[in-house]
C-alpha cells in the first residue's frame, strides 16, 4: 500500500517545490470547488491526480451535449443519463483516484450553502460562471480567512488571481460592484485551450497553497488571449481599497446578505420564474440579441425587451436586467439559465 | 503619447490591439468614458486598468509615456 502510494506520486515528490513533505501536506488538505463545468472539471481532475485528501464539489446543473467540447470529466453516457454534474464528476474522479474523499453537492452555491460547507476547508477554487457567486465566495474567504483562486474565461481569453485574506486585495477591491453584463461562454463562445490555461494557473497556485509553499505564490493578476497572442501580468500591490466592504476595516460582507443577491420568484399561476439581478444598470439588448442569434437561438425583440427561445424554455429579458423564464417553475434551473446568458 | 492596450471584447470593439493616444493628465475614468463613447462600449466602470503593468484605480491620473491596458473581468467558467 505504502509502496503503491510512493510510486503513484513519485514524479510529483521528485519535483523540488513539493517533495515528500509537500506531498504529505497535500494528502491531508481539503479543497472546496465551486462549480463543476469546464474550469471545475479540469481543476478537479488535476487535484484528484495530485492526491489532494478531500474535494467538496458544489454544482447545480446536469450534463448536456454542449458541455462535452471542453468539460473533460464527462461522457456521452452522462449526457444520455442527464446526470447532475457533481454526481458525474464524483464517479469519474473516484475512477481516477479511489483513495480520495469526494463530496458531491447538487445545488446552488448560495451564501448559506457556502457557510455550511466551509469548515475545515484549506483552499476554495472558483469555477463558477457568474460574479454574484464569486462575490459571495470572496466574502466567505474574508470572513473565515481561507484563500480562494479566481479563474474565468470566455472565447480565447482567460484570467486568474489568487486572493489571500490579510495579504492581497480582494475581488471587491478590484471591481467595487458586480459587473452587470460579464461575457459568458454562452454568449461569447469558448475554446478548450483557454479553459486549460486558466486551470493550469489555478491548480499551480492551489498546489503551492496545499503544499504550503507560500513564498512561491504568484501575486500578480494574470490574463491572456490565446488566439490574439496577448499575455499580461498586472502587479496588485496598489489595488487594496481601504474602504472595501469585504476586506476593509469596516467590513460588512455585503454579498452574504440576501438583500444583495439575485431575486428569483415563481410567478403565481404561471409556469414562469422571474429573476431580478442584484446589480443595477442597463444592458445592451442589441448586442445581446446579436450574440444569441449567432448561437442559433430564435430572438425577437423591441426597444424594451428581448424574447429568446432556448429549448424548452423561453426567456424574456428587459433592459434593466430583469428576466422572465417561461416554461419552468424550478428557481435554481431558471437562475442557471439566466446566469449562463448574463453572467 | 500613451500606448493604450485592449483585451477581450474591448479589443474587438476597438478593432485593434493597441492605439497611440494623448492621455497624459486625464484620469483613468475620463479615458474610459472617452473610449466607451467613441467605440460604443457600455459600462467601462468595472473594466480593470493597468498602468505600466500595475493595477490602477479609476481616480489615478495618467502620466506622459504611461502604458495603459484595459482588461475586462469575464465571468465564464
Amino acid at each position: 500500500m505504502e509502496n503503491a502510494i510512493n510510486e503513484r506520486y513519485s514524479r510529483q515528490v521528485l519535483f523540488p517545490g513539493i517533495g515528500k513533505e509537500g506531498q504529505e501536506k497535500i494528502s491531508r488538505k481539503h479543497v472546496l470547488l465551486i462549480g463543476a463545468g469546464a474550469l471545475g472539471s479540469g481543476n478537479a481532475e488535476v487535484l484528484a491526480r495530485a492526491g489532494v485528501g478531500k474535494i467538496t464539489i458544489i454544482d447545480r446543473d446536469y450534463v448536456e451535449l454542449s458541455n462535452l467540447q471542453r468539460q473533460q470529466l464527462y461522457t456521452e453516457e452522462d449526457v444520455a443519463e442527464k446526470l447532475p454534474k457533481a454526481a458525474a464528476a464524483k464517479k469519474r474522479l473516484l475512477a481516477i483516484n479511489s483513495d480520495m474523499n469526494i463530496e458531491a453537492i447538487i445545488g446552488d452555491a448560495t451564501p448559506e450553502v457556502l457557510e455550511e460547507r466551509v469548515a475545515g476547508v484549506d483552499v476554495i477554487i472558483d469555477a463558477t460562471d457568474n460574479f454574484e457567486t464569486r462575490m459571495a465566495i470572496n466574502d466567505i474567504s474574508q470572513k473565515y480567512n481561507i484563500p480562494w483562486i479566481y479563474g474565468a474565461c470566455v472565447g480565447s481569453f482567460g484570467m486568474s488571481f489568487s486572493i489571500i485574506p490579510e495579504k492581497t486585495p480582494c475581488l471587491n477591491c478590484l471591481l467595487r460592484t458586480i459587473p452587470l453584463q460579464g461575457m459568458t461562454c454562452d454568449t461569447g463562445g469558448i475554446i478548450s485551450p483557454a479553459v486549460q490555461m486558466v486551470i493550469a494557473h489555478q491548480t499551480a497556485e492551489a498546489l503551492k497553497m496545499l503544499a504550503e509553499d507560500w513564498e512561491a505564490l504568484r501575486t500578480s493578476f494574470v490574463s491572456f488571449d490565446l488566439w490574439r497572442n496577448q499575455y499580461t501580468s498586472m502587479k496588485m500591490s496598489k489595488a487594496k481599497f481601504a474602504g472595501c466592504l469585504s476586506c476593509g476595516e469596516n467590513r460588512t460582507y455585503p454579498y452574504l446578505d440576501q438583500e444583495n443577491m439575485t431575486k428569483t420568484s415563481v410567478l403565481c399561476g404561471r409556469d414562469t420564474v422571474q429573476i431580478r439581478p442584484s446589480s443595477t444598470g442597463e444592458i445592451s439588448l442589441e448586442k445581446l440579441s446579436a450574440q444569441l442569434s449567432v448561437l442559433g437561438h430564435t430572438v425577437k425583440g423591441n426597444p424594451y425587451l428581448l424574447s429568446v427561445e432556448m429549448g424548452k424554455e423561453r426567456m424574456v429579458i428587459f433592459k434593466d436586467g430583469r428576466a422572465l423564464i417561461h416554461g419552468t417553475k424550478d428557481l435554481i434551473h431558471a437562475k442557471s439559465i439566466y446566469q449562463r446568458i448574463l453572467g | 503619447m500613451n500606448k493604450v492596450l485592449f483585451f477581450a471584447h474591448i479589443r474587438d470593439a476597438v478593432g485593434q490591439e493597441s492605439l497611440q493616444l494623448e492621455a497624459a493628465g486625464k484620469t483613468v475614468a475620463q479615458l474610459k468614458a472617452e473610449i466607451a463613447e467613441k467605440y460604443k462600449l457600455e459600462k467601462m466602470e468595472t473594466v480593470m486598468t493597468a498602468i505600466n503593468e500595475e493595477f490602477a484605480m479609476n481616480e489615478e491620473i495618467i502620466q506622459k509615456d504611461d502604458v495603459v491596458a484595459f482588461i475586462p473581468p469575464v465571468s465564464g467558467g
